[in-house]
């Protein structure tokens, strides 16, 4: 044989290696490592039904599916997974010396690649990635999976500190006594859009060009008064050590574009603007956010609300992470909610008492995406009489009208303040809740299940959280109750696999496709809420109340940090499935075709099943009462 | 059975040759054509040609052993041929291979000789497979002045007898071949590619007859 027929042996296979490429765990191999892996690949025809692997069998081989399913069975029996294309399988056997607990069978004609069992070790002890996708479970590697998101995201705002987004020098300050006309001098001099005032060194406001516009000229404001007169006072302040996202959140809620930044010893280190963040990540969620809290009508509302859909698109291209982006969109819900009552207020007069808008549901746990329909209702101090309860009739409707005018449409179930069971005194939601607390049935506990995520956007916050706090006392001493909630949690439809699962659903177009809302993000919030519920947690939100479990003792932090990833892994798909939704003016829906995943995707997704089905294993054996 | 003694024929004047590769193709040891296909080995073929000419040149040869349900690509080989001819423009935009690559290819004979060292006991599995029969058969002849004896089954035959009432010839092309047995798309017009999706093929036709199948009701004539 002459030389370049040799040389030639070492070359790859391209239509192996062209797969292995694009295939976890291969595709962390070098190209070198892929072409020589080409070589050692057998190909391999399973025809429907034919068996792999069995059980007791020995094997030497690490099975890659190349087309087809593949059926893995414990022990031969019960099923516990279904792998398509791009799925490795019998590595257990290959890392506890060759015996097969696994029974495989193809449950479609299929076509697969093994690999020796040298080979494999071989990668493994070389590389790093290749070691870490087979070294652990499920839960691991989804964990893997999220920090690579994160190493990946354009903008690192959990990181970025907000001391390094500001010009590194002493802000220009005038003290409170300053005369307006001096401050302004001071602001012209040195070209600065932001005055500090400052009392020696303690910060006291902060007076702006546009407080200039709006407190002074338009109000005839003489210029020899003294700037406090017309600063903002006390504004809130970040320590420089606090992150990008922090500042975001905060001027997204607040609807201000300028915080105070404060050094460790308490000195002023910078007054930072909307703009040092947007120049740095480019983005126009906080310009979404100013819209609505500005806006001074109902048509001004509406229009502002708008652009949320196109402010959450910006936020992901711009490599948001979903807990970013659900946080601001959900602070962007929250704006809109608080300006609709205020709005409405203005219309309709002072009320005659005390009253909190509540939310429930994804706004109230600050888990909010684009396309939620609004879910609300008033918490009132007092009964008011006729008068009282037509006044609030009013409100509440008129709230309700001007978020589905936002594009937060009306609530299907009649979840909102327009319904008069959604208009209650305090005393009347706490009988509410008992009723559904005491004498559950499973029709009305899937009705209720959203009312145990609860939380005030504006108005009287104190009716809201003592009403929460006795409701949440009362459901964690009715162990009937959390039974009712655990078997409801259990309804769910999570799959077993990604292909070819009877569970997947079909979408319009007949397209096979998973819910990431019902098939995986409500089997968490649900496994969270009870939970929490039955441990007596006032948390709302999920991640939150995963937290507030493990550090109570009442999960293990393994546990509650596996289903925290999941969550936060599937919304990162669903997110981005989203925008790329809005992007092309679609609406935006949970609709996912395992076809659109990577393979890497697809094999996180389904370890994020798996952490989701040991979730509500957990629940069944504990709470459910044997029931199912 | 007259195949079978035209093939023996063959073998003969071959051992006859005194050639070194061709009295070794001669003596390696032939499956009984009446024994199980499932036994067998076989040697997926591929060749790319420039143009469809009964004299155009070999570009490049791909093969893949395999026996029993396994194809070990430990094995298979992919081997640019060269040629100095002038090259089809029509067909270089099909296989990608131009002049100055053909012009670094191995002299046809060094591969017509590892080819047959390969194919030796072992039966030609392609996709119309008298394409690569007859080039084969026409290396042989400029290369030894012989006629060579192979023994081949061809994938679009037997699909023919698999699913005999498809309509039109797009139905019988390889990649709807490999569709209806849940084979994936591959890239076409690489030599070994199309080799290793040709033995795919097989396999997959073998697993729908019946286990007991032998040769002779496979092999073309």
């Amino acid at each position: 044989m002459s030389a370049a027929i040799l040389a030639d042996m070492s070359s790859e296979i391209k239509a192996v290696a062209t797969f292995l490429a694009q295939t976890a765990p291969f595709q962390f191999l070098s190209d070198d490592r892929i072409a020589a892996i080409s070589r050692k690949v057998t190909v391999r025809y399973a025809k429907a039904g034919s068996a792999i692997i069995r059980a007791g069998d020995h094997n030497d081989h690490l099975f890659v599916v190349r087309s087809g399913a593949v059926e893995l069975r414990l022990a031969g029996d019960e099923l516990t997974a279904r792998l398509g294309t791009g799925s490795s399988f019998a590595y257990p056997s290959l890392l506890r010396g060759g015996e097969v607990h696994n029974t495989a069978t193809a449950s479609e004609d299929t076509l697969l690649y093994t690999i020796p069992a040298e080979q494999f070790h071989a990668l493994r002890s070389e590389v790093p990635a290749f070691r870490q996708f087979f070294a652990e479970d499920e839960a691991a590697r989804i964990k893997h999976a999220l920090a690579d998101r994160k190493r990946s995201s354009a903008f690192q705002l959990d990181t970025k500190r907000l001391g390094d987004l500001i010009v590194n020098t002493a802000p220009i300050s005038c003290p409170p006594d300053a005369s307006i006309a001096s401050a302004v001098g001071l602001m012209h001099e040195h070209d600065v859009s932001t005055l500090a005032i400052c009392n020696r060194h303690e910060l006291r406001g902060i007076f702006t060009d546009k407080d200039l516009r709006n407190r002074v000229v338009a109000q005839e404001i003489p210029l020899d008064r003294a700037v406090s007169e017309v600063m903002t006072a006390s504004p809130r302040t970040l320590p420089t050590e606090a992150t990008a996202a922090e500042a975001m959140a905060l001027m997204a809620a607040g609807g201000f574009r300028h915080i105070p930044l404060v050094k460790g010893d308490g000195g002023l280190a910078g007054i930072l603007s909307a703009t040092d963040i947007l120049s740095a990540i480019g983005s126009n969620a906080i310009d979404a956010g100013t819209a609505i809290f500005r806006a001074r009508t109902a048509d001004a509302l509406i229009e502002a609300a708008q652009r949320v859909p196109q402010s959450f698109a910006a936020m992901t291209s711009s490599g948001f992470q979903a807990s970013h982006a659900m946080q601001f969109t959900s602070a962007l819900g929250e704006a809109v909610h608080r300006r609709a009552a205020q709005l409405a207020e203005e219309e309709l007069g002072e009320p005659p008492c005390p009253y909190a808008l509540v939310v429930f549901g994804s706004l109230a746990r600050r888990e909010q995406l684009v396309g939620s329909d609004q879910d609300n209702g008033l918490v009132i101090a007092e009964d008011q009489g006729p008068d009282g309860a037509a006044y609030f009739k009013a409100l509440g409707s008129r709230i309700s009208d001007l978020l589905d005018a936002s594009g937060y449409v009306y609530c299907k179930g009649g979840i909102m303040a327009r319904k008069a069971d959604q208009r209650l005194t305090q005393d009347a939601w706490l009988h509410r809740y008992d009723h559904w607390i005491s004498e559950p049935t499973e029709d009305r506990i899937l009705r209720a299940t959203i009312f145990f995520d609860m939380r005030c956007v504006y108005g009287e916050a104190s009716l809201v959280r003592s009403l929460r706090s006795e409701v949440v006392a009362k459901a964690a001493s009715s162990s009937i109750f959390i039974s009712y909630l655990a078997r409801d949690a259990l309804r769910s439809k999570v799959p077993l696999g990604i292909f070819r699962n009877l569970v997947l659903e079909k979408s319009d177009d007949g397209q096979k496709v998973f819910d990431a809302k019902a098939q995986a993000i409500m089997p968490i919030i649900d496994i969270a809420r009870t939970l929490a519920l039955a441990h007596g947690l006032n948390e709302v939100g999920t991640v939150a109340r995963l937290e507030g479990l493990a550090q109570s003792g009442s999960m293990s932090a393994d546990d509650a940090q596996s289903l925290s990833d999941a969550m936060l892994f599937v919304n990162e798909l669903r997110i981005a499935h989203q925008a790329r939704q809005v992007e092309k003016g679609a609406s935006p829906d949970n609709l996912i075709s395992p076809y659109s995943l990577s393979p890497l995707e697809r094999d996180y997704l389904k370890d994020a099943f798996a952490v989701i089905r040991q979730g509500l294993d957990a629940l069944r054996r504990n709470y459910a009462g044997g029931i199912t | 059975m007259f195949t079978k003694w035209r093939f023996d024929r063959r073998l003969n004047s071959l051992a006859a040759s005194g050639h070194e590769v061709l009295t070794d193709y001669a003596g390696s040891d032939w499956p009984d054509r009446n024994s199980a296909a499932s036994g067998a080995a076989y040697l997926a073929l591929d060749f790319e040609l420039d143009g469809l000419r009964r004299d155009a040149d070999l570009l490049q040869a791909g093969w893949v052993p395999f026996a029993g349900d396994c194809i070990a690509m430990a094995s298979a080989r992919s081997v640019d041929i060269r040629s100095d001819a002038s090259l089809d423009p029509a067909a270089v935009t099909i296989h990608g291979i131009g002049e100055q690559r053909a012009a670094r290819g191995q002299k046809l004979a060094e591969v017509a000789g590892s080819l047959i060292a390969a194919l030796s006991g072992c039966i030609i599995v392609a996709h119309a497979a008298e394409i690569e029969v007859s080039a084969l058969q026409r290396v042989g002849k400029a290369i030894w002045g012989i006629k060579l004896p192979v023994r081949s089954i061809c994938t679009l035959a037997l699909e023919r007898k698999l699913h005999p009432h498809l309509v039109g010839a797009e139905a019988y092309r390889l990649g709807p071949c490999r569709a209806r047995y849940g084979l994936p798309d591959y890239e076409v017009h690489d030599a070994l590619t199309d080799a290793i999706a040709a033995a795919e093929l097989f396999q997959a036709q073998l697993s729908r007859l019946p286990e007991d199948v032998i040769l002779g009701d496979l092999e073309q004539r």
